[in-house]
C-alpha cells in the first residue's frame, strides 16, 4: 500500500498518514462531486461522509465519473457510486454514504476536517457555509455553468475556500442577497441546466490542489483565501480581482460568538449520546 | 467522553505571542479562551474557541511560588464574561518548549479550585484549562455533569495547513 504513494511523497513525510486520517464530506455527487471522489481516493484520503440524494439517470452518464449503463438502468445512488468508486481504489477507507439531502443528517458535517460542496443553487452554499463556520470547518466550493449569450455559449465557474476567521462567500461578491431572492423567485422553474464532463474535471482538480495545500505541509506559500474565476471558453483560470479589492477586510458576516458552536447546546444531549 | 478543542491558528499565534511576553514580576503570563461547544456526531463535544482574554497585568498577584497568580479581579472579570457572553472559559498559559506540555501540579491544584467556578455562572458550559507550548498543546475540560475533568484527546488547529495534536489515542 505504502508504494502506492512513493510518487507523491514529496507532499510531506507525514502526508500519507494526515490524509488516511483526514474526514472529507463531500456534498453533491454529480459531475463535479464525483470526480472529486475520484481523486480524493487516489490521494489515500481515510474518511469519507458523501451527500447526495439523487439517483443515476441515462442523462447523467454525460459526466457522472463512477456511473454505467447500467447503473443508470437500475437506477442507483449516486452515494452508492461513489462509494464504489473509493472502494474500488481503496477498499479500507471509511465510507458513511448519506442518500439524503445532507440537511437531514448535518450532524454528519460535524466531525469532518474539511467540506466540499459541489452543489447547484446558491441558497445551498450559502447553508453549507453557515453550518461549516459554526464548526469551524474549511469549506471548498465549486460551480460551474453554461450561459447563453445569443450568438455563443460561454462556460464559466469558480472555485473558493471559505475558511473560518476569514472572507466569506458574501465577502467575496459570489453570494449575494439579489441573486440568492432572483433564485427564490424561480424555485423550481429553472429545469435542467447544461452540464458538461471537461469543466467539471478542471474545477474539481482545482479543489482538490487547494485540499492537498491545506491539509499537507508541502507548499511554503499558504493562502488561507482562495476565489478562482474559470473561464471555459479560454480555457483559463486566473485569481478573481474581487481578492485584490478586499485586502485587509475582516468578515462581519461570521465574526459573532452567536455563530460559532450548537444554537440549541445541551449537555444532557453530549452525555446521551455517549 | 471524546473532547476536541479547535482553534484557528492565528488565534493560536496570538495567545502564543501574548502569553510569551515579559510581565513586571510574575515569571509566566496567563490568559482565558472564549470557547463555545458543540455536539460531536460520532460521540462527545469539540470545543471551539472564539477569542482571548489575557489577564491585564495589574491583575497577577506577586506570588514567587508560582510562575503567575491571577488575582481576584482578574476571575471576577472571566465570571463576568462568561455570564454575559454565554461561553466556556478555558484558562491558558504557556511552556516555553517544544514537544507535548504537561500540567505542573500546581496548575493541576489550581484549575481544581478555579474552573468549577465558572459552573456558578454558566452551569450548562463547559470550561477547562490548556496548556500550550511552542508547537503543541494540552488541555483539561470540565464538563457539565461530569464529576472529574476529561482531557482533551485531540487539538486541532485549523488553518493552513491544518494541524492535528493528538494527545490520546
Amino acid at each position: 500500500m505504502r508504494k502506492r504513494f512513493d510518487r507523491q511523497s514529496f507532499l510531506g513525510p507525514n502526508s500519507t498518514e494526515i490524509l488516511e486520517r483526514c474526514h472529507v464530506a463531500i456534498i453533491g455527487l454529480g459531475g463535479g462531486g464525483s470526480q472529486v471522489v475520484q481523486e480524493l481516493a487516489h490521494i489515500g484520503v481515510g474518511h469519507f461522509s458523501l451527500f447526495d440524494a439523487d439517483h443515476v439517470e441515462d442523462s447523467n452518464l454525460n459526466r457522472l465519473v463512477g456511473a454505467t449503463n447500467v447503473l443508470a438502468v437500475s437506477h442507483a445512488s449516486k452515494t452508492a457510486i461513489a462509494t464504489q468508486l473509493i472502494r474500488g481504489v481503496n477498499p479500507s477507507a471509511s465510507v458513511v454514504a448519506i442518500p439524503k439531502t445532507w440537511q437531514e443528517s448535518a450532524d454528519s458535517l460535524r466531525d469532518c476536517d474539511v467540506i466540499f460542496g459541489c452543489v447547484d443553487s446558491f441558497a445551498a452554499r450559502q447553508q453549507i457555509e453557515v453550518s461549516a463556520r459554526r464548526y469551524m470547518t474549511p469549506y471548498i466550493d465549486i460551480g460551474m455553468d453554461v450561459h447563453d449569450l445569443g450568438d455563443q455559449f460561454a462556460i464559466s465557474g469558480q472555485v473558493i475556500l471559505s475558511m473560518p476567521g476569514e472572507l466569506c462567500m458574501k465577502c467575496m461578491g459570489f453570494l449575494r442577497d439579489d441573486l440568492l431572492a432572483r433564485e427564490a423567485e424561480n424555485y423550481g422553474a429553472a429545469g435542467s441546466r447544461p452540464q458538461v464532463i471537461w469543466p467539471n474535471g478542471v474545477l474539481a482538480s482545482l479543489a482538490v490542489g487547494i485540499f492537498i495545500q491545506l491539509v499537507t505541509p508541502w507548499h511554503k506559500q499558504r493562502r488561507r483565501v482562495w476565489y478562482l474565476e474559470y473561464d471555459g471558453n479560454s480555457q483559463t483560470v486566473v485569481t478573481s480581482n474581487r481578492l485584490e479589492h478586499l485586502k485587509g477586510t475582516i468578515c462581519k458576516h461570521f465574526s459573532s460568538l452567536e455563530d460559532l458552536g450548537d444554537p440549541f447546546w445541551s449537555v444532557e444531549k453530549s452525555i446521551q449520546s455517549q | 467522553m471524546k473532547v476536541v478543542f479547535k482553534i484557528m491558528d492565528t488565534l493560536l499565534d496570538e495567545v502564543r505571542r501574548d502569553l510569551i511576553r515579559p510581565h513586571e514580576f510574575a515569571a509566566e503570563r496567563v490568559g482565558f479562551l472564549v470557547c463555545r461547544p458543540a455536539r460531536l456526531n460520532g460521540g462527545g463535544i469539540v470545543i471551539l474557541a472564539h477569542d482571548y482574554s489575557p489577564v491585564d497585568d495589574p491583575d497577577y498577584v506577586d506570588d514567587p511560588s508560582v510562575g503567575a497568580m491571577m488575582g481576584p479581579r482578574a476571575i471576577r472579570k472571566a465570571l463576568e464574561f462568561a455570564l454575559n457572553n454565554q461561553s466556556g472559559m478555558f484558562h491558558v498559559h504557556m511552556h516555553e518548549h517544544f514537544g507535548r506540555p504537561r500540567f505542573s501540579r500546581v496548575d493541576i491544584r489550581e484549575s481544581a479550585r478555579f474552573v468549577p467556578d465558572f459552573w456558578n455562572v454558566r452551569s450548562e458550559m463547559p470550561h477547562g484549562a490548556v496548556v500550550l507550548s511552542n508547537d503543541s498543546a494540552c488541555g483539561s475540560c470540565w464538563v457539565p455533569g461530569v464529576s472529574i475533568p476529561i482531557a482533551i484527546s485531540e487539538v486541532r488547529v485549523v488553518g493552513s495547513p491544518m494541524v492535528s495534536i493528538r494527545v490520546q489515542p
